[in-house]
């Protein structure tokens, strides 16, 4: 395994040992989400048609804004005990960094999935185990693309005067066509076409996450760098 | 090819701020005649659009506005990479002086649209393609101007604004992909050679581009050199504060 990989990896592990220790940011967003379904069941009835069209985008809100909830916490933890100056000033690559704790914040935002889709389904009751297989994909590409554009904002953020206040307003424009698409398939998904109907979406997801994480990797250097 | 293109913007970040004081007046002259002659050209030169009526007349406003707002946020993508790249601090200041000139034509964008679209599509608003990419982009950039002012005035955070200028300019294809496929009502906009409008409309839309450059590079080349000139301010006080503490020293 090459020097760059046992890098991110080393961060990745380190993050989510952090988080399987004191598991403070998983239960927040957990409960954050669960907080943001309560809402929306009171909204929408339960069951009703209205509920069934807009479930994608009950789905993708409670994501993006608990996502928001774990992302601010990522950096702001390095902050103790200038854990960051540690990180920068080991001989690793900046990108190692980035990839490291993009991909905690990634595993971090699947393992909230895995507990809001059973949530959703009570909740709501949205029918989600036989569209399953197809969400999965869905799923997967928007929250590797919100972990990367939002691992970096993150470290923005945390630098401005407003600190986490700031990350929602500088990533939710710029997650527009990622949002737009996870919303548009989940909402097909769910109410019960198939994965080639969303083949579009689809290819929008993956576009905007192979763009943004190759251009995140490379100015998360900049970010970063002591001026 | 790539390099004869940036060094087009070094060359222009190399202009010193008097000189683009001057050039601005330049430029502001050239506007102020093109505002008072491409009403005319507008109004009573092109003819009246059959279907649409009087109505259509301020596409002739509309359309330079989002031009000269592309134009705003291509520049300032354009000094970004630059100030990353080459760490002066005058791309810094051209990026972010054109991002603001390119959101103030954006604003024009959102007030014009709706006006025309009200009597035309019955509505102040719908989401198209062109719309909601010119509302993401306006949010975009709204963005980057609070973490403009929302940040010490340091390195870093012109390094913050120049990742969300690179990044917010690569984002718009995307956006506009993404909301093309969700629904679209948009007339056609103008590309290539065959823009579709008859010969007299397209003159006075060619008249209108042209002035509203000549606003823009006004706008624009003011607000680098006041930029320059407050920059230049910052110096010259650490330099005095910087004296009286040596004098200070050398009196007791």
């Amino acid at each position: 395994m090459s020097l760059f990989f046992r890098q991110t990896t080393a961060i990745m592990k380190k993050d989510l040992r952090i988080e399987y220790r004191s598991k403070e940011r998983l239960s927040g967003m957990v409960f954050f989400a669960a907080l943001v379904l309560l809402i929306f069941s009171f909204a929408l009835t339960p069951g009703s048609s209205a509920m069934v069209n807009g479930a994608g985008g009950i789905f993708w809100v409670t994501v993006v804004f608990a996502g928001f909830l774990g992302l601010t916490r990522s950096f702001t933890q390095e902050q103790h005990n200038d854990c960051l100056m540690g990180l920068l000033l080991a001989p690793a690559d900046r990108g190692a960094i980035y990839l490291g704790k993009t991909l905690g914040n990634f595993i971090t935002m699947v393992v909230l999935e895995i507990f809001l889709l059973p949530m959703f389904a009570i909740l709501l009751n949205v029918a989600v185990l036989s569209p399953l297989p197809s969400l999965i994909p869905v799923m997967l590409l928007g929250t590797l693309g919100f972990a990367s554009v939002g691992t970096l904002f993150s470290a923005m953020s945390m630098n401005t005067r407003l600190k986490e206040a700031m990350l929602p307003l500088l990533t939710l424009p710029v997650l527009v066509p990622l949002i737009l698409a996870s919303v548009q398939s989940f909402s097909a998904l769910l109410s019960g076409n198939s994965l080639s109907t969303v083949s579009d979406w689809l290819r929008t997801s993956a576009a905007f996450c192979g763009i943004f994480f190759v251009a995140c990797l490379i100015l998360f250097d900049y970010v970063v760098e002591e001026s | 090819m790539i390099r004869r293109f940036y060094t087009v913007f070094e060359d222009l970040a190399l202009i010193g701020g008097p000189r683009l004081n001057l050039l601005s007046t330049a430029f502001g002259i050239l506007a102020l005649i093109g505002m008072l002659v491409t009403p005319w050209m507008a109004l009573v030169g092109a003819g009246v659009e059959q279907q649409m009526g009087i109505v259509q007349k301020i596409m002739y406003y509309h359309v330079p506005s989002a031009f000269m707002m592309y134009l705003g946020f291509f520049v300032c993508f354009v000094f970004s990479i630059l100030y990353l790249w080459k760490r002066n601090k005058q791309y810094d200041i051209w990026a972010s002086s054109s991002a603001e000139v390119g959101l103030l034509f954006c604003v024009l964008v959102l007030l014009s649209g709706p006006l025309w679209a009200k009597p035309i599509w019955n509505a102040w608003w719908v989401w198209d393609p062109q719309l909601t990419l010119v509302f993401v982009l306006f949010l975009i950039f709204v963005a980057y101007a609070m973490l403009k002012s929302y940040s010490e005035e340091s390195i870093q955070s012109a390094k913050f604004r120049a990742v969300l200028g690179i990044i917010g300019f690569l984002d718009a294809p995307l956006i506009h992909y993404s909301v093309k496929l969700w629904r679209t009502h948009h007339p056609a906009v103008v590309r290539g050679d065959s823009s579709g409008l008859p010969p007299d409309m397209e003159t006075a839309l060619l008249a209108c581009t042209l002035t509203w450059l000549a606003l823009f590079c006004t706008i624009l080349f003011r607000r680098v050199s006041v930029e320059m000139a407050r920059d230049e301010l910052d110096y010259l006080k650490a330099e005095i504060r910087d004296r009286k503490a040596i004098l200070g020293q050398m009196a007791t």
